[in-house]
């Protein structure tokens, strides 16, 4: 699962870079191991999230964004099951729920263009002045009305979540 | 549509005499059940649920592929791991991990604290009461969903099982070389199947749902590993900051 991710950028990278990229799959496999053994050791490991290879999505056809429905993962909770994709319905509150409703409906990005904070725009770091807050469990920073969500290093600009 | 068809037979069967019931009954192997709750699949999930409800520590481990519906009907599909580290009645650290993220629930009967490691950021909320209550209330609250939250909810009155439409026994199939009892079942909108570890130890290995509100049908699949004799010690549900961790608040989930 991993392979595919990694392997074409380590055709760009350098050699020191490319021993980093040998290293992860020998950690991962160590944590692995202990994740089947032992209970407190392996935190350390859930903690390091910003050191492992990080999925990167910004090549994603903007289509992938347009969900009308998913999966359900548990069968006693009472749920709509269908997101709601007019534009404001992020976030079904799946425990797996990791994708971004970008770009959902054109005119909700239109509207947005005005303040130049377009959804699905991509930045460095959101502005000055936005609040980091979690929401349906997924980390946003909120700047008025305009939502960012972290992907990698950087931030998007999302539909409102609510 | 096969439904409608179904239904006049079925209360045809029911109307007749006992003694052609039993015939028929005689003749075939597996005869078409008259009552589509097979009462031994509902046994089936009431033994699993008292069963689930008597461990008192464990770790359990899921993978699970989930699929997205986009707007012209075309699927994908996503996977995600979770871990959870269990202790009844009111403690519980699960690590939730995905392609774009990773986060962490820590309860330890006190305070319930939500985690991000790539941006240390978290949210802690003071909460009591059981791990029922817990996933009931981070859902409804908070629109925070448990990973296999139902492993909370079965054996409980959270979990009735008389809305259950359609109950039947499918065979027994081999999940991680355990032989298991493979059921399904239709409720509402949503059809499900489950395997349980044949014999005295009915636990669920394998879960199934099919979104049927959908017609693209969206379906996720749960392999769940489970570790009885767990390691981990109290101190594994103390959540603890990591060095450079913000606190940031929890929005309540707002009702449209």
């Amino acid at each position: 699962m991993r392979n595919p991710f990694t392997r074409p950028f380590a055709v760009a990278l350098t050699v020191l870079a490319l021993a980093s990229f040998v290293a992860v799959p020998v950690a991962d496999a160590a944590g692995g191991a202990r994740a089947g053994n032992r209970g407190g050791s392996d935190h350390a490991r859930a903690g390091g999230g910003g050191k492992k290879v990080q999925a990167n999505n910004n090549r994603a056809d903007v289509r992938t964004n347009n969900v009308r429905s998913t999966s359900v993962n548990n069968v006693n909770v009472n749920r709509n099951v269908n997101v709601n994709v007019d534009g404001r319905g992020c976030c079904n509150n799946g425990w797996d729920n990791d994708y971004h409703p970008i770009a959902t409906a054109a005119a909700v990005t239109a509207t947005v263009a005005v303040t130049s904070a377009i959804v699905g725009s991509i930045v460095n770091a959101p502005p000055p002045g936005c609040v980091p807050v979690n929401y349906g469990g997924m980390i946003y920073q909120q700047c008025g009305g305009v939502w960012y969500q972290p992907q990698g290093p950087q931030f998007v600009v999302v539909n409102p979540p609510y | 549509m096969l439904c409608k068809m179904l239904v006049p037979v079925l209360l045809a069967a029911a109307l007749t005499a006992p003694s052609l019931h039993a015939q028929t009954g005689a003749a075939a192997a597996a005869p078409p059940a008259a009552n589509p709750v097979d009462p031994a699949a509902i046994q089936a999930l009431r033994d699993m649920g008292a069963y689930l409800q008597t461990l008192k520590r464990f770790r359990v481990s899921t993978g699970l592929t989930g699929e997205r519906v986009l707007a012209d009907g075309q699927k994908l599909q996503h996977t995600a791991t979770a871990r959870m580290d269990v202790e009844r009645p009111n403690r519980l650290r699960a690590v939730m991990t995905s392609a774009r993220s990773e986060r962490e629930l820590v309860y330890d009967g006190k305070t319930v604290t939500l985690y991000t490691p790539a941006q240390k950021y978290y949210s802690t909320v003071p909460f009591t009461g059981s791990l029922t209550e817990l996933v009931e209330q981070l859902e409804r609250k908070y629109g925070v969903e448990v990973p296999l939250s139902d492993l909370f909810v079965w054996g409980t009155p959270a979990a009735p099982l008389d809305q259950i439409e359609s109950a039947m026994n499918a065979g027994q199939d081999f999940i991680g070389g355990d032989l298991c009892d493979h059921y399904a079942f239709r409720q509402g909108k949503i059809d499900w199947q489950i395997w349980i570890t044949a014999g005295s130890k009915p636990l669920p290995r394998r879960i199934v749902i099919t979104n049927r509100a959908d017609e693209a049908r969206p379906q996720s699949a749960s392999l769940i590993d489970w570790n009885l004799n767990p390691a981990f010690t109290s101190a594994t549900f103390r959540f603890t900051p990591a060095k450079g961790a913000t606190a940031i608040e929890i929005l309540p989930r707002k009702t449209k």
